[in-house]
């Protein structure tokens, strides 16, 4: 598999705060999973890689080109695309026209080659019905879709999309799995999210972050197995368990360290990043001490 | 892109600000005896009125959206600043014209005290796209701005005096400072417009890394 990102003591600070402290990471072809707590520094991380946002030291490479230089730089926002986590738009355009305002921005000069291409990646994101309306009349999820087709014009080599799925509702989230999916073939997708299952049925690499760092790289099966012997059912909340809470059933899953003879329950991706969480030492009196209840 | 970046534009901020200024030009025809020295200090109130308009100039909302494009953020800056500089020659042209010619202050000196206050206007407004991740610093700016200007027409020691009216004898050196103004606020807006590839170069050049 080809590396697109190889970074290397990546650092930023945000006054006394280290919102990222020696990342260094590797990402090749496909979609990788980018998990971690609110304020762990996936958005950071996301903006440095993106070249939104200077880092402070470390260097990393993006499809061969070094972003720590102008000329560097140019390279690899000429083979970028990057879905913001706030998107922004100018209301007033139509999809079809912001996403050729985007691609005119991205160097994209032949007015009908350009055009060509706007009407692809429209066609791609399931715009194509309402491309003429204007962005003040989309949905959310309508507009989520014009940003991803924002990024995908001009077809990037690697994609940054920062919590693309946010306020989707179900059918949108499963179509929008379905766009990302297709956009990690071929190309190097880094997906920010909070949403563990996207990670479980999307990706073939996750990255945990916590407090700046990087906790976990691997794939999912992998953190999936840290939570190995470590999910079990019970009928009470165990007090012992550093997250239980009451399914539907009425019985109790708990995460930690069960007690002898717990009645062992098969790991989710979600149970192995809460222990990588509570290994890391962030948000685990969290976990522990809330015990969620239904 | 010419197109494309004039439709970014906010027109409408730009054009209300405009039509403000114009308004209280023309104040100066209705003032009776009064115009005489109320032509100079409405001009500058106009001046005031459409650079308050100016610092909307680089409010984008999809500022995050394009943030990553290969489009320096200079040349898209120098793009929209050049698509608002025949209408803001128009409008200054407008402005003057709206004072009568017996009335009227010097106008190559005006001219530079308002070339000075939309240049200082749009510095401001690069500085804070340069220094905030806010897609709309505009009304920030706007603010800072209008608080300055009051501060320095209250506070600014008479040594240096900017707003000094055209019978005083300060006039040329005052109008010497205008053009100092003028070219402090292109720097400042030239070096905010660069986007830096590396955060904290000088602490890391003095070792304070």
């Amino acid at each position: 598999m080809t590396t697109t990102v190889s970074a290397s003591g990546i650092g930023l600070r945000y006054g006394g705060t280290r919102a990222l402290d020696d990342v260094s990471l590797r990402l090749t072809t496909g979609v990788t999973g980018l998990l971690g707590p609110n304020g762990a520094g996936k958005t950071t991380l996301l903006r440095v890689l993106a070249t939104a946002l200077p880092a402070d030291r470390g260097s990393f490479t993006v499809l061969g080109h070094d972003p720590g230089t102008a000329r560097g730089r140019q390279e690899v926002r000429r083979r970028l695309g990057y879905l913001p986590q706030t998107p922004g738009f100018h209301p007033d355009f139509t999809a079809f026209e912001f996403v050729d305002y985007v691609a005119i921005l991205k160097e994209m000069t032949g007015r009908a080659a350009r055009h060509r291409e706007v009407r692809r990646v429209l066609d791609e994101v399931g715009l194509a019905e309402v491309r003429g309306k204007r962005i003040r009349k989309l949905s959310g999820g309508m507009r989520q879709r014009v940003a991803l087709g924002a990024a995908l014009v001009g077809d990037p080599g690697f994609l940054v999309l920062d919590e693309p799925t946010v306020g989707l509702d179900p059918e949108q989230r499963m179509r929008f799995r379905e766009l990302i999916a297709g956009a990690g073939e071929g190309r190097t997708v880094l997906l920010s999210t909070h949403q563990t299952e996207d990670v479980a049925m999307l990706c073939h690499r996750v990255l945990v972050m916590a407090g700046g760092r990087v906790r976990f790289e691997g794939t999912p099966a992998e953190l999936t197995a840290r939570a190995a012997g470590r999910v079990w059912s019970s009928t009470e909340r165990d007090p012992g368990a550093r997250a239980g809470w009451r399914t539907g059933t009425g019985s109790f899953r708990n995460v930690g360290d069960p007690p002898d003879g717990a009645e062992l329950l098969e790991p989710t991706l979600e149970d192995g990043y809460l222990l990588t969480l509570d290994g890391a030492g962030t948000g685990a009196g969290a976990i522990a001490g809330e015990g969620v209840s239904a | 892109m010419v197109v494309a970046v004039s439709r970014t534009l906010p027109w409408g901020v730009v054009g209300a600000a405009g039509a403000a200024g114009l308004l209280i030009a023309a104040m100066s025809r209705t003032a009776g005896e009064a115009g005489e020295w109320l032509a100079l200090p409405l001009l500058r109130a106009a001046i005031l009125a459409f650079a308050m308009g100016l610092v909307f100039l680089l409010d984008d909302p999809a500022r995050h959206t394009t943030s990553t494009v290969p489009t320096p953020r200079p040349v898209r800056t120098v793009l929209r600043v050049a698509l608002v500089v025949p209408a803001v020659a128009a409008w200054w042209t407008v402005a003057l014209l709206l004072v009568p010619p017996g009335i009227r202050p010097p106008a190559a000196d005006l001219t530079l005290e308002a070339g000075a206050a939309f240049v200082l206007a749009v510095a401001g407004a690069v500085a804070a796209v340069r220094f905030s991740e806010e897609p709309r610093p505009g009304p920030r700016v706007a603010a800072g701005l209008l608080t300055a200007s009051l501060l320095a027409l209250l506070f600014w020691p008479g040594k240096w005096a900017l707003f000094v009216p055209v019978e005083d004898e300060r006039w040329a050196a005052a109008h010497d400072r205008w053009a100092v103004v003028l070219v402090a606020g292109v720097v400042v807006g030239v070096l905010g417009a660069v986007e830096p590839v590396r955060r904290r170069v000088w602490g890391r050049v003095w070792g304070r890394a």
